[in-house]
């Protein structure tokens, strides 16, 4: 176990990914989960601490030809207020809004949001839907080097993602949805905000005549891991949503998941409210 | 001066009474600029930390405390064994600070350090070495009164398992005991027997209440000081110094006259602060031993561990009433989880069978309650005390007995309502009684009777939101409580050359604007503005005794005392004025600063300038009065009955809901309140008061939920122990019913724990009303009432249990 | 021990510096280090709001901030509201109204509202509510807050 020995607040993304090839690095962003966590001593800190806020090439949010790209340090409260976001990806605002309060939306960044891999975190399920991409930035030999996998793959279990210790996550990139796309995103809780859900649903795709096509469903907190439903997609894929259909889907959806008890629900209802809940998503899909 | 100059001034009758004044000390806290215990510090201060059991129930085999006495910068190290004169504190003394051979509980205390920073007394507990031997656990209270059953407090055995021969003691913690029963209260009137045969409808069930608590903003803390002569300097943020310096001198063995009690401003009480807990005593060892003032504050973790509860318990209610809608008796059985030791929370009892006895008129009543030892958390005393259990119980069985006989809700109710001038079989005389119109008044505001009918009706209709709406109605002491042999309250005023004064009261400020109510009803009495007066209430060295913030008693106690001082002086003045100005005393009136005539309002005199001149004279005289108020109430005997309180409040509150069935989901849209309160004396105040409540009730009612399980809390934060939050709230509407209680100050009652009463009562009649499902257990979390709503929820049937 | 790191940054509009420990959260430098105690711990988890400051004009939970993070930045206490003729009708608000009872609540509420009507000049009382639903209160039942938040804002749009 190795102490805390520097602090680094490197100001270029080079001097980033250098300083995280010894593996030994714990970094700090919006530092809302960080903060807590490593006080109460649920996190140890590694041999740095490295402050990301100052590289200027992890913020913003911008259209890159027919992608949006959002940096990893864009914070909660960015993302849902920005033009390209409220005007492309409303699921996406839909579900910063039910995003803890508004002084640590302020402060939480989404790549702290995608970091911490939590089954629960809320702007998990539509960038799911939306087929984001998560990049990643390292420096395996002297140069800057850039890959990026599907979010979809990324998630490993809670708090475990495919990064690997020497990489640093530097933007998501969203496809912009194509003509006719629907998606819509529901948090199960007594609040509208700050709480963690009990279970999260995500429902997207392109409705044509009551049709739906490449279908997108996802799941929060039923699972280690932020999950499409794979058997609900392909029950839906091409369907036309009618009473039969839907409770055909919602009974698989109940099926498919298998979440646990905790402090907060039972499995039992989990699965129920999984059944209810895209029940009533689909139903509003299909009357809108 | 010119003669046009000195014409005739006639001030205006006016009065501070039931205006909407502003709390005195709101503006400093407003500018973050108000000294709460965490922003104390003093010079050579050291800072303390508990080590606590972790375990739940286990033998102390051995304590290391080696390692942590050499750390830099730890002054003091202590376990039991370092205190040789340890007494045990609680209600029942069954509880020694620094655990002695045995805990009993996730939160015990093992070991304490005082250190140079938290930093370093943080790392000194780590160091310490504890080896335990487990024991069985019992978490569950029906478990712990079952005959053979192990037990929590057996006598003592040192970690060899010989007896440990503590120091000559009859109390608990010394001899231990010999079943698990902390407490047993029995009571009767009539004959319950007598009353079921009259029957015409007998309904009996089993309701289950839970563990919830107070959540004070501020967390817990205090700062102790011992002077180079010994004596004692604590600030705590006790809501009851006078009381607690004798007993804390008792525990330290030392003289109560040499104890000092400051309470700087408060994060909140609810009656937390009312009994003294393991940490102020530990705090007070680590000062001593230290010879340094040692500060200790807890984490909001440790506030959750280590704070008590709301007390949970199992209640079977069994009711009658005949086909007229008469009551004829109720029999209630309760089983209180005591936890591993006892504070107030056991003595909830006091309340509940008043409820039960009281609320409406039962001519037969038999109650019991047996508290048992258990490993859990232990309850202590929380706003409402009792009465939210016992409310829920009876306000069900209420409204199941009106379906029963078939009898509209309301008029069943008003049928069985108390009125003023009756004298319940508990022997509680009540003078003024705005019961029934409380009852009228909610329902109408809220359009009950028609809501009630339409929500029954769209029951079975399509679509997953149900509308429900519910009443509940509470009787709680208003006029102080007397458990104590006195109830009382002293004030000491003085005024000066100014004409402004200074209240000196016994009553503490917890928030609840004791201060502000205390001086509108001195300046109304004296004829001044509010902002002539300082209230000073937080320095045992200065203020004279008052029994402590509980039983919703300031407004009333404290506030007779402070109208006796004022009037005293007022008199004082009006006799010097008479004799100056060659007039009647009884001419003469206070009113806007000036001495007046009081028949037309003319000034005589600038009041500051009369006491200037009483002042600077030959005989030169001060005006300074005393006052100590004790309320013409009586200490109940064995059997519990008495009139305990100089005056009673009453409160009906409608509770509106939408039931989401799909999900479960309860959304609490509106409460109707109607109060009796005696009269408003400051409505900005109470109202105040009435919504916290509100609120609070809808807490516990719907979210809030302190998870146990074999003795571990599961939940000790607020991401899962939810308070409301500001958008949960619903629409609030308050009606006060204005009965003038003749005792009350200016015919004001106690106000301050009725409002969370009758909430979770009233929500869940609602929910009944929207769906036809009866909810018995607490609180109403989506899973519970999506359970309730498929079945899923066996119902649950306590058989009480007796002793032989 | 501790690692420490020097930091430089702007508070209540003075600038200064300040050797903090890495580790500790913007919360304990502001009480324990510089010694303004206006701000209060409530939860250190960012669960109750009693924290909240405003760090380059957004509120923020300074427990769930490191200190080291205050480089180069902004900071507004509730003690530096001390001298902002809008802060002051929102103090006044929330006297006048009772959005007071223990207090303790009452900093960090108001830094929060003091952000929101910058945000939302115009807001109604659900706006309000939505506003501060990370910051706690026990003893107000909220109503008087939203209240006297609403009522601010009426104060400063009709003030001249």
């Amino acid at each position: 176990m190795t102490e805390l020995k520097h602090y680094f607040a490197p100001t270029s993304l080079d001097q980033a990914v250098e300083c995280l090839k010894d593996g030994d690095v714990t970094i700090l962003a919006g530092g809302t989960d960080l903060t807590p966590q490593s006080q109460a001593g649920r996190i140890r800190i590694k041999r740095t601490l490295m402050n990301i806020r100052h590289i200027p090439q992890l913020s913003g949010i911008t259209l890159e030809g027919r992608e949006i790209r959002i940096g990893t340090l864009a914070t909660i409260t960015e993302i849902m207020e920005h033009p390209l976001v409220r005007q492309h990806l409303p699921v996406l605002v839909e579900a910063c809004n039910h995003f803890a309060s508004d002084q640590i939306r302020n402060a939480a960044t989404l790549g702290g949001n995608i970091c911490n891999a939590s089954p629960a975190g809320d702007t998990l399920i539509p960038l799911l839907l939306l087929d984001a991409r998560v990049e990643l930035a390292s420096m395996p030999e002297a140069k800057l080097y850039r890959h990026s996998m599907p979010l979809a793959t990324f998630f490993v279990g809670p708090g475990k993602t495919r990064r690997s210790l020497c990489e640093l996550l530097t933007c998501v990139r969203i496809p912009l949805p194509g003509e006719g796309h629907v998606a819509h995103f529901h948090k199960l809780g007594t609040r509208p905000a700050l709480d963690i859900s009990t279970i999260s649903i995500g429902i997207g795709g392109t409705l044509r005549e009551g049709v739906l096509t490449n279908v997108r469903v996802a799941f929060g907190a039923v699972a280690p891991t932020p999950v499409r439903a794979a058997r609900a997609e392909q029950a839906l894929e091409g369907q036309k949503l009618d009473a039969a259909i839907i409770d055909r889907v919602a009974a698989i959806a109940r099926d498919e998941v298998e979440p646990i008890d905790d402090v907060r629900a039972t499995a039992w209802y989990r699965k129920e409210m999984i059944h209810n809940i895209t029940r009533r998503m689909l139903t509003h899909v299909a009357q809108a | 001066m010119s003669v046009s100059e000195k014409k005739t001034r006639i001030i205006e009758p006016d009065s501070l009474i039931g205006k909407r004044i502003p709390k005195m000390d709101a503006p400093e806290k407003a500018s973050g600029r108000t000294r709460y215990i965490h922003d104390i510090n003093l010079s050579g201060q050291l800072y303390g930390k508990i080590l606590r059991s972790g375990r739940i129930h286990a033998l102390i085999k051995s304590i290391d405390t080696s390692a942590a006495r050499a750390l830099p910068g730890v002054h003091v190290v202590i376990t039991a064994a370092d205190i040789p004169d340890q007494r045990p504190i609680g209600v029942a003394r069954d509880h020694f600070p620094l655990k002695v051979g045995r805990v009993r509980s996730q939160r015990d205390e093992i070991a304490a350090v005082a250190a140079e920073s938290e930093e370093i007394a943080e790392a000194a507990l780590k160091l310490i070495k504890v080896v335990y031997e487990d024991l069985p656990v019992i978490s569950d209270p029906e478990d712990a009164i079952k005959p053979g059953a192990a037990l929590i407090h057996p006598e003592p055995h040192g970690a060899d398992g010989t007896h440990l021969h503590l120091k000559q003691g009859t109390s608990i913690a010394h001899r231990g005991k010999a079943d698990n029963i902390a407490m047993r209260f029995d009571y009767a009137h009539g004959d319950v027997v007598k009353g079921e045969a009259e029957s015409d409808v007998v309904i009996e069930d089993t309701f289950r209440l839970h563990y919830v608590t107070h959540c004070c903003m501020g967390v817990s803390g205090m700062i102790a000081e011992f002077d180079a002569s010994g004596n004692l300097l604590m600030y705590s943020n006790t809501q009851v110094p006078f009381l607690h310096k004798r007993e804390f001198a008792e525990y330290l063995n030392m003289d109560p006259a040499r104890i000092r009690i400051i309470q700087p401003p408060i994060g909140g009480g609810f009656g937390s602060k009312l009994d003294i807990y393991p940490f102020e005593i530990i705090c007070l060892f680590l000062a001593r031993a230290a010879k340094r003032p040692v500060k200790m504050l807890f984490t909001r973790e440790e506030e959750f561990l280590a704070s008590p509860t709301r007390q949970p318990v199992l209640l079977t209610l069994r009711s009658g009433c005949k086909k007229d809608g008469t009551l004829t008796f109720r029999q209630v059985h309760t089983l209180h989880d005591n936890g591993a030791y006892t504070s107030w929370g056991a003595t909830t009892p006091f309340v509940m069978m008043q409820t039960f006895s009281s609320l409406y008129r039962v001519p037969h009543c038999d109650y019991h309650t047996a508290a048992v030892y258990t490993n859990n958390p232990y309850a202590g005393s929380f706003r409402g005390y009792g009465n939210l259990q016992a409310t829920f119980a009876i306000e069900q069985h209420m409204d199941m007995m009106a379906e029963a006989i078939g009898m509209d809700s309301l008029e069943f109710r008003l049928k069985n309502a108390q009125d003023s001038g009756e004298t319940t079989g508990q022997g509680m005389v009540f003078k003024s009684c705005g019961f029934k119109d409380c009852i009228n008044t909610a329902a109408q505001r809220s359009d009950y009777s028609r809501k009630f009918k339409e929500n029954e009706a769209n029951r079975g209709k399509p679509g997953n939101i149900k509308h429900g709406i519910g009443m509940a109605s509470m009787l709680h002491v208003g006029g102080g409580a007397k458990i104590y042999p006195s109830d009382g309250c002293g004030t000491i005023l003085k005024m000066d050359d100014f004409a402004n004064v200074t209240l000196i009261t016994g009553a503490s400020e917890i928030g609840q604007g004791s201060e502000t109510v205390l001086s509108q009803l001195v300046c109304e009495e004296l004829g001044l503005p509010i902002s002539a007066i300082t209230v000073v209430n937080n320095d045992t060295a200065i203020t004279p005794w008052d029994v402590g913030v509980h039983a919703s008693r300031t407004t009333f106690i404290a506030g007779n005392s402070a109208i006796g001082a004022a009037k005293k002086a007022k008199a004082k003045i009006l006799a010097v004025a008479a004799k100056k100005y060659d007039a009647a005393e009884a001419d003469l009136d206070l009113r806007g600063g000036f001495v007046i005539k009081a028949a037309s309002g003319e000034v005589v005199v600038e009041l500051s300038k009369l006491l200037r001149n009483l002042h600077f004279q030959d005989k030169a005289e001060l005006v300074m009065t005393t006052f100590y108020y004790e309320p013409p109430s009586v200490h109940q005997g064995k059997d519990f009955k008495g009139d305990v309180s100089a005056a009673y409040a009453w409160a009906s509150q409608v509770v509106e809901v939408e039931v989401d069935t799909d999900t479960g989901m309860v959304r609490m849209t509106k409460i109707t309140g109607a109060h009796d309160v005696g009269r408003v004396l400051n409505r900005l105040g109470i109202e105040g008061q009435i919504e916290g409540g509100m609120v609070m009730g809808q807490g516990y009612a719907l979210t809030e939920d302190l998870m146990i399980v074999d003795g571990v809390m599961r939940n000790p934060n607020f991401r899962d122990y939810k308070l409301v939050t500001a958008p949960e709230i619903p629409e609030m509407d308050i009606a006060f019913i204005e009965s003038m209680d003749g005792e009350g100050p200016q015919g004001a009652k106690g106000v301050g724990e009725a409002p969370s009463i009758c909430i979770a009562a009233a929500a869940a009649n609602a929910i009944r009303n929207a769906t036809g499902v009866r909810m018995f257990e607490l609180p109403f979390t989506p899973e519970k009432v999506y359970r309730a709503l498929h079945g899923q929820t066996p119902k649950r049937y306590w058989k009480p249990w007796k002793a032989e | 021990m501790s690692l420490k790191h020097d930091i430089e940054f702007t508070l209540n509009g003075v600038k200064r510096q300040a050797s903090v420990d890495v580790t500790m959260n913007t919360l304990a430098m502001l009480r324990d280090v510089i010694g303004l105690t206006g701000t209060k711990y409530g939860c250190g988890e960012g669960e109750c709001g009693a924290c909240t400051i405003q760090v380059d004009g957004v509120s923020l939970n300074s427990c769930l901030m490191f200190a080291v993070d205050c480089d180069g930045r902004e900071l507004t206490t509730i003690e530096g509201l001390a001298n902002d003729s809008k802060a002051d009708a929102l103090r006044e608000a929330f006297v006048e109204h009772g959005a007071v009872q223990c207090g303790f609540c009452t900093p960090g509420m108001i830094m929060q509202a003091d952000h929101l009507l910058h945000k939302h000049p115009h807001a109604d009382a659900e706006c309000v509510k939505r506003g501060i639903e990370g910051n706690l209160c026990r003893c107000t039942g909220y109503k008087k807050i939203v209240d006297a938040i609403v009522a601010a804002e009426d104060g400063q749009r009709t003030a001249p």
